[in-house]
């Protein structure tokens, strides 16, 4: 609810704001990066559980991913292409698009139980992601907060199987902490780390 | 951001048709229904006026883009259907997976957000030369057109498919056809046959139909295990994604699939259908789905090629090859090595929306290539994709790469619904 009148205040001081010739779409690399809100929800503010959200997305983490997707070092078929096509438009100025962007919590609901054992089991998670779970660029390790919880869990789902940067020699230790985690205690993660930032 | 309701302006307009009386028009092109003088419809026009024929997939989402990137261009939606149902995911309607209902959006959000003036009525004619859309009760003018009409079915090509009506479905344009075709496999006794035909390239949607095949298969599996689908295709082979619906159909003992049997004829009161090499095939429920073309406005407008059939574009603005200032997006087009698809008329609608209000505006036109995903459900609870990312060259679009899934999944058919919730809101909300 809250995340919606942050929404709705937005587009009303958006289209207050607005000159006549000059849309509020008028901003540096809207163009190049509208494909995206197919999946991922206009203006990178994702409304779907499995498809995570970009609106204020650090723009090395955005990149990162989108370099891991091309290069095949993040598997995934739909996400592949779209990189490439990233990178031809490029991909500083989508980056910054996102980056630019109010960030904007998944509005997708959670439920309160899971939210405390998840935050309960937070702590071998805190030690890259922090405490407030906003991530570390320094360790690599991206910011959770308010991401889909859908989405958090299905990562954690394929880290553990070794399907997503399989091979990275940087996400062993990682890798090793899920595969000691059950799934439903990943869950449980995941709808705490998506609680936050709400 | 000036905006009005509906019932305002419907009400100018009456203010306009009362007042107005303009001199025939300028343009030869046809004007089927006036009679008298046609009327302006919405005169005392202040700035630059867009119209959008059709709030479809395209259409929607190109009148939401022009709005969103200049609000000072005023933009008319015209669509007759008060309501929009999504055909991507209308085949799980078919199964029972889906109600109609959650495929069913109002277009209240592009009124209210974004100041389109969505206009419930048909076009039934384009004015290329006087810059005009004529209405059953009058005309409007515009600066640029999109147009956005997807398909019509060429239903002379099959004998008896005029004449049987509701008697034979084609369900391929969702709605009340989707939700009798449902109920007629419902209804389908218990070791019936169901039958469903294939139209040859280019139709709407080239997995959709082997995506049927799927769900019809499903419902058949798990509520009636005697009863049997038999699916004729018109092209040689499965046209999309074919060794992934392949493999998917190794669960479905109970799916006949016949390649290169294009349906010539149907003949409700024998139920029966004919192939083009004479085959007789009985059904208890038929699904016919017709070959297709452009819809009638874009043909009677001529804005089609020579096949008579789909319209051609600039890969950069999509304004028709044939007429100025006229923009075609979605399933009508061809010629851009993209797929009829859901995603990729979303696509087009945002480019051309760009394309549009920098032309306007006396700017340059951004390079922007489509993209497109396909998402099928070969179950209740799977489904896969195919995904095309594009550049363009020299003016041209050009496919960077097709991937495919690996197979069907749980975490694909997650995918398949996130891109459904999102796109639903790119288009409408």
């Amino acid at each position: 609810m809250r995340a919606l009148l942050i929404v709705t205040a937005m587009v009303a001081a958006v289209a207050a704001a607005a000159p006549a010739s000059a849309g509020p779409a008028d901003t540096p690399g809207f163009t190049k990066a509208f494909s995206c809100s197919a999946c991922h929800g206009g203006a990178g503010a994702s409304r779907a559980d499995a498809v995570p959200v970009l609106a204020g997305m650090p723009a090395w983490y955005f990149k990162k991913a989108i370099d891991d997707y091309a290069s095949g070092r993040r598997p995934s078929p739909e996400m592949e292409p779209f990189s490439k096509m990233i990178r031809t438009l490029g991909v500083d100025d989508v980056a910054g698009y996102f980056a630019a962007q109010p960030r904007a919590a998944s509005p997708v609901k959670l439920d309160g139980a899971a939210i405390g054992r998840g935050r309960t089991a937070s702590s071998a998670c805190a030690s890259c992601h922090g405490a407030d779970g906003r991530g570390d660029q320094a360790k690599g390790a991206p910011d959770l907060t308010g991401q889909p919880s859908g989405y958090l869990l299905n990562q954690m789902k394929l880290f553990k199987a070794e399907k997503r940067s399989p091979g990275d020699a940087n996400l062993t230790a990682v890798k090793a902490v899920m595969k000691g985690i059950d799934d439903a205690t990943l869950a449980d993660l995941a709808a705490y780390y998506s609680s936050l930032g709400r | 951001m000036a905006r009005m309701t509906r019932r305002q302006f419907l009400q100018a307009s009456g203010v306009a048709l009362a007042a107005t009386s303009v001199a025939g028009c300028a343009s030869g092109g046809g004007s089927p229904t006036a009679t008298s003088t046609p009327a302006d419809l919405a005169p005392n026009r202040k700035g630059r006026r867009v119209i959008v024929v059709g709030g479809g997939w395209g259409g929607a989402t190109a009148a939401k883009y022009i709005r969103m990137q200049d609000p000072a261009i005023e933009v008319i939606l015209l669509e007759p259907n008060t309501r929009f149902v999504s055909c991507p995911f209308s085949n799980l309607v078919l199964s029972g997976v889906r109600s109609i209902d959650t495929l069913t959006f109002g277009y209240d959000e592009l009124r209210k957000r974004h100041g389109v003036k969505v206009m419930h009525e048909a076009a039934t004619a384009l004015e290329p030369d006087a810059r005009r859309v004529r209405l059953a009760r009058g005309f409007l003018t515009y600066d640029r057109l999109v147009v956005a009409p997807g398909i019509d079915f060429q239903t002379e090509q099959i004998d008896g498919l005029a004449e049987a009506g509701d008697r034979v479905l084609h369900a391929w344009k969702a709605g009340p056809q989707t939700v009798a075709l449902a109920g007629q496999l419902k209804e389908m006794r218990d070791d019936g046959v169901f039958v469903m035909s294939i139209p040859p390239a280019a139709y709407r949607c080239p997995p959709g139909p082997y995506e049927r095949a799927c769900q019809v298969a499903w419902y058949l599996k798990t509520r009636k295990p005697r009863a049997k689908l038999i699916v004729l295709d018109a092209n040689q082979n499965v046209i999309s994604k074919p060794a992934l619906f392949r493999a998917a159909w190794q669960a479905y003992p109970n799916l006949e699939y016949r390649a290169s049997s294009k349906v010539v004829k149907v003949d409700p009161t024998a139920r029966e259908v004919t192939t083009e090499f004479g085959d007789k095939v009985r059904y208890d429920v038929v699904n016919v789905i017709p070959p297709q073309r452009a819809a009638a406005i874009a043909v009677q407008a001529d804005l089609v090629g020579i096949d008579k059939r789909w319209c051609e574009v600039n890969h950069v603005t999509y304004e028709s090859v044939k007429a100025k200032d006229i923009h075609v997006v979605g399933d009508s087009t061809i010629g851009i090595p993209a797929p009829k698809s859901g995603t990729v008329a979303n696509s087009m609608g945002k480019i051309a929306a760009i394309a549009v209000v920098n032309l306007l505006n006396g700017r340059p036109v951004p390079e922007m290539p489509p993209i497109n995903t396909c998402y099928s459900w070969v179950s209740d609870s799977e489904a896969m994709a195919v995904v095309n990312a594009y550049r363009i060259e020299n003016g041209k679009v050009v496919q960077i790469e097709q991937k495919l899934t690996p197979g069907q999944s749980a975490l694909y058919a997650q995918h398949a619904t996130a891109w459904a919730t999102s796109i639903w809101a790119d288009i409408l909300a």
